[in-house]
């Protein structure tokens, strides 16, 4: 395998880390004096922090897991990007604009405020820390992937290494969640893939324009039942977006429900200009690294491509360029990821608060991910941040939609949902994670994509279980409806009038 | 701060008064917001809102569910990657584009409405 | 076909037994009778659950609306045909038969309303079969005032009834006076925050005026910004409605103040500002920074001290967000302030301290108090930590 050169790609991959740290770092240290202050107290426009969240969002599983699952399994795959995209035109409709309206910051502040109820809170932070963690396996499995592909190294050193500068960033405050880094993130994540695809488009033009042919042959395990297949894929990614906790997080700097709107959209225009690019490196991959399809390492493709295809020093500089971008989704994914999930764990699983307990919550937050990308095969990056996509969708998104929209939700209900739903996805990822059920015959079909029945179940469950207690209604409800859905305008209206008074 | 010795500062805090920590703030701010407009207005607001929801989400899942079927029977390769890859995401962008504008205009009538404004 | 039938099976089975169960459930019957309590014990219990239930209307003070949602269930309690509940002027509700009795009520109260002594008296009522011939009445007290009366109807005299009334009317009262102490916290709480309102206005305005006097003369445009900025400041300060702000509205009232400040006394004042734009949606107890910087101006100015630095931030910590406040002034010493947040300062010093360290503290509790460093002569430095979201906390 002929890896691109080690040294430039190493610069790459420093510098981004350096880049990270000190905009994250020292860009708010700039000292601001009060005739600045106007510009500090807009808050956070929604075209920025459509690029901040676009930042977070765009993970390993969509800088090189699309490009592989293409390059692998044919163009079906790319229901990935798609549905990633389509998510957040799903959290647009039902709960962009209530959700910031709700004042919440965590979902499980979400499901506290609307239900009143501390179980319903408890049991909602441990579903966020499960999907946290399930979509942190993959973060840092892909992470190890790149660095053996860059340096030779053994594939469990990329993951620890990747794991402890997190924890360490994390935990020093080094790296928080800050807008102008994500903006960062995204723009550099562009960057990074848009200018060595151009290259690489050149220079298939000037190599005769060969045909790609798909066709030929497909994996063994996806042939079994490819539509429900697909249509899993499509139920656990469209309605999965709205649960991640990374991406609730990200709403609350919003200043208000309609800024909320008008991010989400910017955040899909953003997200899907992004997505144009890996079904080009899938494509090439295919004429340019066919090996790859035999291999497991079929996510090696986007890193791979510039010094097989180009080749040279300028090969060289794009692949540092991929590297580098890789790396940035690596960093801003896992690092928003474990910052939401340490923020669960102090919050609601450690005893008491403080500085220590956060940082202990961060070491736990990415150590048992850690553990597990190490224990577990490696399962391909695109299909195992679809099984966290297949839990969130199967127990958040009924509590949200729900939540906003239904006022006859009850705590039970809400547990019930949250158990039968959130639960079995959980429980038949883990199944199919452990290797218990092997590929051919639904009962792995069923297992490795459960979102198809998991989330009926879950709305099911949460309505009928609702419906059968009518006497646990929070008291609330009316009082957070009314807050979830009254614009703006009317409450600021109000309060003028209240001024008057 | 500053380069010269500076006398030494030690930590002060309160001491604990354990009181509860909130109930009364909640049910205040509750009972403000309740009465301040009746729920069978908010009411109709959310249905405004859930129908304009409704029919992003029933065309999105009405595409998304006949588009795998279409094609399995078309079985062409060049034409999933040409749509997946590429023609998707404008539409999906117009969808949530015309959703918002739908909802911000919901949302103004509403607030003519409440205020007892006509219409422009 | 054998999978199906197994399943069909399989199903059924699971149908019957869970049917068993519930019938079963219904069915059975407790061994002995005391083990679900004698009727005296269900009667008491049926009670305490009817009392539970009236409560919380009456916990909201004596006026038509909680009279009446607690009237049905003062009857039932009592067991009479019809109840009322007056205030000292007129009827407050009448549940159960005999609406047109209501008319000539409070005559027969005057004296009661005077004296608050239970009284009883016959309805005068012509019907011989009327059920509302004899009343007991019991007044209704808090704190040694007569508020109104609890009037229980019967068709004849009954000992059992008036002391039943009497009881009843006692627990009324004690709901009542617990009306009264949550209003009297409520009223506690808007009165700090009138007193925190009260200590800006003063020496502040005062001083505000006269810098943008001595601009009206050789810098009127600057005079004019300056009388909106205070404009501003002093309507935010003033605001009537809302216990909680948002940061960003905190922050922007501060940032007016300071330039008041710094009208007046300019480059003795240098100012530095760090916003996380994250942080600006936070919402927090209204009028809780500005106090704090209040303080530090005040310390910074203090003195000896030719010039002075003031160093704001509010960054994002996660899950919340920290605000600092640091000057370079002339501190404290830490005993003193020890002494002013146990509550003993005394003078006006520190009583903006208090006030917020007191209210961080109730609505977000003991973990969110005032984090103070400081020492004679090392300025002070005061971190406070703010939960981003809070149930019941929403910034208007």
């Amino acid at each position: 395998m002929s890896a691109p050169d080690h040294m430039a790609s190493w610069v790459a991959v420093a510098l981004v880390v350096l880049a990270t740290v000190l905009v994250g770092g020292f860009g708010l240290r700039i000292s601001r004096t009060t005739s600045d202050f106007y510009v500090a107290s807009r808050t956070v426009r929604p075209r920025l922090n459509a690029a901040a969240i676009s930042g977070e969002y765009l993970s390993a599983a969509s800088f090189l897991g699309v490009a592989g699952l293409v390059l692998v399994h044919g163009p079906d795959m790319l229901w990935y990007p798609v549905g990633y995209t389509a998510g957040y035109l799903v959290l647009l409709v039902f709960v962009a604009a209530p959700l910031r309206r709700s004042g919440a910051y965590t979902l499980p502040d979400f499901a506290e405020g609307r239900l009143e109820s501390r179980q319903v809170r408890r049991l909602v932070s441990a579903l966020v820390v499960g999907a946290g963690w399930l979509y942190l396996v993959p973060q840092l499995q892909g992470a190890g992937l790149t660095l053996k592909i860059l340096t030779g190294a053994p594939g469990w050193l990329g993951d620890v290494l990747v794991a402890t500068v997190v924890a360490a960033a994390v935990a020093a405050g080094g790296m928080r969640s800050i807008t102008f880094v994500q903006v960062f993130q995204y723009w550099l994540k562009l960057t990074a893939l848009l200018v060595p695809a151009l290259f690489l488009v050149l220079a298939w033009q000037g190599d005769g324009r060969p045909r790609v042919s798909f066709d030929d042959q497909l994996a063994v395990f996806r042939a079994d039942h490819p539509l429900y297949a697909t249509y899993g894929l499509i139920v656990a990614t469209f309605l999965g977006t709205m649960g991640l906790p990374h991406v609730v997080v990200r709403f609350y700097t919003s200043p208000n429900g309609r800024d909320a709107r008008r991010t989400t959209v910017a955040v899909l225009a953003l997200v899907g200009l992004f997505y144009l690019l890996p079904p080009i490196y899938g494509a090439l991959g295919r004429l340019y690294t066919p090996e790859l399809r035999y291999g497991g390492d079929a996510d090696a493709a986007v890193l791979l491509l510039p010094a097989r295809v180009i080749g040279g020093l300028g090969g060289d500089f794009l692949g540092a360029l991929i590297a580098g971008g890789a790396f940035a989704a690596f960093l801003s994914t896992a690092s928003g990821l474990t910052m939401a999930v340490a923020g669960v764990i102090t919050q609601d699983v450690l005893p008491s608060r403080g500085v220590r307990h956060f940082r202990l919550a961060t070491v736990l937050a990415i150590a048992v991910p850690l553990v597990g990308s190490l224990l577990v095969s490696r399962v391909p990056v695109a299909d195992a941040v679809g099984m966290a996509f297949a839990v969130s969708a199967s127990s958040f998104c009924p509590l949200l939609v729900l939540g906003i929209w239904w006022r006859r939700l009850t705590p039970p209900g809400a547990v019930a949902g949250l158990l039968l739903g959130g639960g079995s996805a959980l429980l038949a990822v883990a199944i199919t994670v452990s290797g218990a059920v092997r590929p051919p015959g639904w009962p792995h079909a069923l297992l490795a994509w459960p979102a198809v029945w998991s989330v009926p179940v879950g709305f099911l469950a949460m309505i009928l279980v609702s419906l059968a207690t009518p006497g646990r209604i929070p008291p609330g409800t009316n009082a957070a409806m009314t807050r979830f859905h009254l614009p703006e305008a009317l409450s600021s209206a109000r309060a003028a009038a209240g001024r008057e008074r | 701060m500053s380069a010269e010795p500076t006398p030494r500062r030690e930590v002060v805090t309160g001491e604990p008064r354990r009181v509860r920590p909130l109930p009364r703030y909640r049910t205040q701010s509750e009972i403000d917001e309740q009465t301040a407009l009746g729920g069978a207005y908010v009411r109709s607001l959310m249905r405004g809102q859930l129908r304009a929801g409704l029919t992003v989400f029933g065309v999105l899942a009405l595409v998304a569910g006949t588009l795998p079927l279409l094609f399995a029977a078309l079985n062409s390769s060049a034409l999933v990657w040409a749509v997946l890859g590429f023609a998707t995401y404008p539409p999906l962008t117009l969808a949530a584009w015309w959703y918002v504008r739908r909802a911000e205009r919901n949302e103004r009538d509403f607030a003519r409405l409440v205020e007892g404004r006509p219409a422009p | 076909m054998t999978g199906a039938a197994v399943a069909v099976v399989v199903v059924l089975a699971a149908l019957l037994v869970g049917a068993g169960y519930l019938l079963g459930r219904r069915t059975a019957r407790p061994v002995r009778p005391s083990d679900v309590g004698t009727p005296v014990e269900h009667a008491t219990f049926e009670t305490l659950h009817t009392a539970s239930l009236a409560a919380p209307p009456l916990r909201a003070g004596l006026t038509e609306e909680s009279a009446r949602r607690a009237a049905r269930r003062l009857r039932s309690l009592l067991g009479t045909d019809a109840l009322c509940l007056t205030d000292r002027e007129r009827v407050l509700v009448w549940d159960g038969a005999g609406h047109h009795h209501g008319k000539d009520v409070m005559e027969h109260l005057q004296v009661l309303l005077d004296n608050g002594r239970d009284t009883a008296f016959d309805s005068g009522c012509g019907d011989l079969d009327c059920p509302l011939r004899w009343a007991v009445a019991v007044p209704l007290t808090v704190e040694n005032r007569v508020l109104g009366a609890l009037v229980a109807y019967a068709p004849r005299e009954s000992a059992v009834l008036a002391r039943a009334a009497g009881e009843v009317a006692r627990w009324v009262c004690v709901q009542l006076e617990l009306a009264e102490l949550d209003r009297s916290r409520t009223q506690l709480i808007e009165a700090e925050i009138k007193a925190l309102r009260a200590q800006i206005s003063p020496h502040f305005i005062f001083n505000s005026l006269a810098a943008i006097a001595s601009f009206v003369r050789t810098d009127p445009e600057q005079a004019r910004e300056l009388l909106l900025e205070f404009a501003d400041f002093t309507r935010y300060s003033f605001r009537r409605h809302g216990e909680f702000t948002t940061l960003a509205d905190e922050l922007h009232s501060i940032d007016q103040y300071l330039a008041l400040v710094r009208a007046r006394f300019g480059e003795r004042l240098s100012v530095t500002l760090q916003v996380a734009p994250e942080v600006l949606p936070v919402a927090l107890p209204f009028l809780c920074l500005q106090p704090l910087v209040e303080n530090a101006v005040k310390h910074g100015l203090e003195g000896a001290v030719t010039r002075s630095r003031i160093t704001i931030s509010a960054l994002d910590a996660g899950s919340e967000a920290e605000v600092v406040i640091e000057d370079d002034g002339t501190g404290m010493d830490p005993e003193r302030l020890r002494q002013i947040l146990r509550g003993e300062g005394g003078t006006s010093t520190g009583i903006g301290l208090l006030n917020v360290d007191e209210r961080l503290r109730q609505v977000y509790g003991d973990d969110y108090g005032l984090v103070i460093e400081t020492g004679v002569g090392a300025g002070m430095k005061i971190t406070l930590r703010l939960p981003k979201y809070r149930a019941g906390v929403h910034g208007s």
